[in-house]
């Protein structure tokens, strides 16, 4: 599997349309799910998508395999594209023009159910620290100030919940 | 909070947590740059989380984005050549964002109620240039400087979806008297107004046309001197002219 999606990466970086459109198929789900989640918005969550797979199409001969996996590569520059997005839209005080997002049955594979059982591992607050920065785009100091705690303390959070989802998640 | 765990070296975690603000951020990127230790705990952390991730039910995106991702990256892989001048246009961009600050810091200083409603149109302006920019589908056109203006140089920027459309302007000697610049797009037939602007004093502008009425058929940008009304129909010396790329 790791070679194929290597030989995947290689005739990407190649110019090869057809690995991108094989790489799309593989991935596109779940990214726009994420962008999804942080956007609540179909229209936006597929700019995003769009917006990452051309990025991938252009920087594929960077991607190496030996830093991380493709899945990580994809899911990091859709978070930082949707939270960007998210950003804008606070500072132009735009209502945020929200789709109704299906609710969906999370899904139950091994990955999921892992997972699940790191974030149960997590105290509420520090799942709670966790989730407002990376879903909702929120900085340490505005999760700080929503949440009327010292900054130290969410950053104790936050650096306690990474470190369980890294034990747990290697 | 001690001075330690404030130093970017440690901050890996949270970077990846995307909890630091631009500037925490871009303090630890110039870090990690020279620190291995904290590249790799970058990388390791930033896997753990996108695992978040997998908690979600997968969406499939609407079946006609597949198509218009692998159109955008053809054009894009036979755009190639073209990029390098792109580049230096881009260039031209942050120095007209740079200004725009500059504008606003001035401003921030004189604070005129008029002055300060130019600044925020500016950057708005910029906004939706910056957008427009990072837009795939956005198309581009070079207007040269014609013998009226042999020194002005201008770029168009649209995108065919959304119909918004900048224009970028540099080189420009200030309109004579009662003047402005006017914008028309030229798509069938005749040429369409598309608003009138000033440059500053370094010559530059930065213009927000209206929407495009037709960008299928978007042929030629050009800009002439008119009365600071604005034409109908071009009367005065043409100054800038090109077509879509």
């Amino acid at each position: 599997m790791a070679s194929d999606i290597e030989k995947l990466m290689r005739r990407l970086a190649a110019g090869e349309s057809s690995a991108l459109g094989e790489l799309y198929d593989l991935f596109a789900g779940r990214t726009n799910a994420l962008a999804l989640r942080i956007l609540r918005n179909t229209q936006e969550a597929e700019d995003v998508v769009q917006e990452v797979f051309l990025q991938a199409w252009r920087q594929a001969g960077r991607f190496d395999a030996r830093r991380g996996s493709v899945e990580a590569w994809l899911l990091t520059m859709a978070r930082t594209r949707a939270v960007d997005r998210l950003r804008r839209r606070s500072s132009r005080r735009e209502a945020p023009s929200e789709t109704a997002v299906a609710a969906t049955e999370p899904p139950a594979t091994e990955e999921a159910l892992a997972v699940r059982k790191a974030l149960e591992g997590l105290t509420p607050d520090q799942r709670q620290a966790l989730e407002l920065a990376y879903y909702d785009g929120l900085t340490q100091s505005e999760i700080a100030t929503r949440l009327g705690q010292p900054l130290g303390t969410i950053k104790t959070r936050i650096r306690t919940a990474m470190g369980r989802l890294r034990e747990v998640l290697r | 909070v001690t001075d330690e765990e404030d130093a970017p070296h440690g901050l890996a975690p949270l970077a990846a947590a995307g909890a630091l603000d631009a500037k925490e951020r871009a303090r630890f990127d110039e870090h990690a740059r020279r620190c291995k230790s904290c590249r790799d705990e970058l990388r390791a952390a930033e896997a753990a989380v996108a695992r978040l991730a997998d908690t979600l039910a997968p969406v499939p995106p609407r079946p006609e984005l597949r198509g218009r991702i692998l159109a955008a990256a053809d054009r894009r892989l036979r755009g190639r050549v073209r990029r390098t001048r792109f580049v230096s246009w881009l260039a031209t961009a942050a120095a007209l964002a740079l200004a725009v600050a500059f504008l606003v810091a001035r401003v921030q200083r004189d604070s005129t109620r008029a002055e300060l409603r130019e600044a925020r149109q500016k950057l708005t302006d910029m906004d939706t240039l910056r957008d427009l920019l990072a837009r795939p589908d956005s198309r581009t056109a070079a207007l040269a400087g014609l013998a009226a203006a042999p020194r002005a140089r201008a770029r168009v920027v649209w995108d065919p979806a959304s119909r918004q459309a900048v224009l970028l302007a540099s080189g420009l000697d200030p309109a004579p008297s009662g003047k402005a610049y006017e914008v028309w797009v030229i798509a069938a037939a005749a040429p369409v107004p598309a608003g009138t602007f000033q440059p500053d004093a370094a010559g530059r502008a930065v213009f927000r046309l209206p929407a495009l009425e037709d960008t299928t058929r978007v042929r030629t940008f050009a800009v002439t001197v008119e009365p600071a009304a604005g034409s109908a129909a071009p009367t005065g010396p043409m100054v800038l002219a090109g077509a879509a790329s």
